[in-house]
């Protein structure tokens, strides 16, 4: 059952281009990325139970780091690619330093942190461009595997993500992963069972940071220029409120809350110019009456028929 | 003659001004079952911290099989088979009782790290926690998520846990406290049976489980240890008497 559903929605997403045109494929294309996003800072929120506000730093500058190797440097995709998931990780590895707070500390620190680097995109302007950033990203060539257009992109994007979806679910259901959940549960009784907590909750940080970071490197090539925008406040928190939206500790729910968000921001806005506002009534009904996100009201909605059933 | 199980040597923990434990000395045999008891605020929940590592103490040590493991943090004491269960019964509700029991078998297991292989695949870990959940009488709860359960059966997982490690030392800290009669009467009987190859040191206010189970007991009062003999000279000690039952 779960296996067809899989299947269902890759064919679904293997036909959009064909069916929907380029508008629906752009735009879908960006739901993947920031569903990836919601997901790399929901392995924390779900699973350990840190509400980082700091994500946007590691998609940023995973993302600058490509932007600028390939276009001011002229180096390949491939190698910019992996540099800029490389930097987006170091960066990690230093602000996964963060895990010795716990709570709104934890909260404060990694919002410092987002600010810092929002900071840094913005101000040194003579290497990252300042305000307008870095233009005319190039679409990726890897060796033989040309990419001419947003169709192809799409296709490309779609796969890299199903991949890094498939490699959280392995890890959200690896020991490791259940060393997490117990330390959300009780950090006291897991430290006392010999689990080193801060360690676990480190590596939990770096891995997150990794799949923000391979999100960046996919943006900043669908976006094809990145600015501080991307490292911005903002960016941090709708990934978390994706997540919460589309229900997390769920794979599918940062993509589904990914999906609600940039609609309406994107194509709701051009007939409805207080999209902001219903944004805003979102979150707060969500949290009101579904606070396990819509894919919590899946799960009941399908308990509840098959309850009522013989 | 073998190294004591646990010796505890001049420990000291002050809260402030507070002396919670003052320069208390005992020294435990290997599979003895030593019980502390004294009254509330004696100081037998702080020094049960100092010996888990919950707790830094402020002064003295702690020796466990000859080895000094007073400078060791919580977590790696339990590599050298310190084993412990909570006052107030602390366990992941959020998990299944399964769960509770992988993660007790892991502490100490470098396969706590993997990343990429899902649980089931752990070798020998179902049956470790078949037998582990058989033990406390609580098989027929696998799976289910530990808010479900009653207080006693949450007890009885916790010393699940504690016993999976195969521990050397298990530190009891009031495991009967919150249950019925008959749920005491069966914790009883499960620490009664435990193989003598592990040391237990329980803390216990029920004075009869405590009399029947221990070896010796030690009395706690006001952070000092003012008895430490088996279970009949405490008995009928006047000392005792006077700060367990007050002054008649």
């Amino acid at each position: 059952m779960k296996l067809f559903a899989v299947a269902a929605l890759v064919l679904a997403a293997a036909l959009i281009p064909v069916v929907a045109g380029e508008f629906w494929t752009t735009l879908l294309t960006q739901i993947m990325i920031f569903g990836l996003l919601a997901l790399s800072a929901d392995l924390l929120l779900a699973h350990a139970g840190l509400f980082s506000l700091c994500h946007a730093s590691f998609f940023a500058v995973a993302a600058y780091t490509t932007a600028i190797l390939q276009v001011r440097y002229g180096f390949g995709t491939a190698f910019a690619a992996s540099a800029g998931v490389i930097a987006g990780t170091l960066l990690a590895m230093v602000f996964a330093f963060a895990v010795r707070t716990r709570g709104v500390y934890f909260i404060l620190i990694t919002l410092a942190f987002g600010y810092i680097i929002w900071g840094v995109a913005y101000r040194w302007a003579s290497f990252t461009g300042g305000d307008n950033g870095v233009t005319s990203v190039p679409f990726p060539i890897i060796g033989p595997l040309q990419i001419t257009n947003t169709t192809q992109y799409y296709y490309l994007v779609f796969g890299l993500v199903l991949l890094a979806a498939a490699v959280y679910n392995a890890v959200a259901g690896s020991p490791f992963g259940l060393t997490l959940r117990g330390i959300k549960s009780s950090e006291p009784r897991l430290r006392s069972l010999g689990y080193n907590v801060s360690l676990h909750l480190y590596a939990a940080f770096v891995v997150s940071g990794v799949f923000a970071s391979v999100a960046g490197v996919l943006y900043v090539y669908h976006n094809r220029f990145i600015n501080p925008v991307a490292a911005s406040f903002p960016v941090s928190v709708e990934a978390i409120l994706m997540a919460i939206v589309g229900g997390s500790g769920t794979i599918l729910g940062p993509f589904i809350g990914s999906g609600l968000i940039l609609i309406l921001r994107n194509w709701v806005s051009g007939f409805f110019h207080y999209y902001n506002a219903v944004l805003g009534i979102v979150f707060i009904v969500t949290v009101l009456w579904a606070p396990l996100g819509i894919m919590g009201l899946i799960a009941r909605w399908r308990k509840r028929g098959r309850g009522a059933g013989p | 003659m073998t190294a004591p199980a646990i010796e505890i040597d001049r420990l000291s923990k002050h809260f402030g001004g507070l002396r919670a434990v003052d320069d208390v000395s005992l020294s435990i045999a290997p599979g003895e079952r030593r019980v502390l008891i004294g009254p509330n605020g004696a100081g037998k929940t702080t020094l049960f911290n100092c010996i888990a590592g919950t707790h830094r103490p402020t002064g003295g040590r702690v020796v466990l099989f000859g080895k000094d493991i007073s400078a060791l943090p919580e977590n790696r004491r339990m590599a050298f088979g310190m084993s412990r269960t909570f006052q107030i019964s602390n366990v992941c509700t959020d998990l299944t009782v399964d769960e509770n029991l992988i993660l007790a078998a892991l502490g100490n297991d470098r396969r706590k790290w993997i990343m990429y292989r899902p649980i089931s695949a752990l070798r020998r870990l179902r049956d470790l926690i078949g037998a582990g959940l058989a033990r406390v009488g609580l098989d027929h709860r696998r799976g289910e998520t530990v808010k479900v359960l009653s207080y006693g059966e949450r007890r009885q997982l916790e010393i699940a846990m504690a016993l999976i490690s195969s521990p050397r030392v298990l530190l009891l800290d009031e495991p009967c406290a919150g249950l019925s009669p008959s749920e005491r009467q069966k914790l009883s009987r499960l620490v009664s049976e435990l193989p003598r190859e592990i040391t237990v040191v329980m803390i216990e206010h029920d004075i009869d489980i405590a009399l029947a189970l221990a070896d010796r007991v030690t009395v706690l009062h006001r952070g000092r240890i003012i008895l430490d003999g088996t279970p009949s000279q405490v008995q009928n000690d006047e000392q005792v008497r006077e700060v367990y039952f007050g002054r008649v």
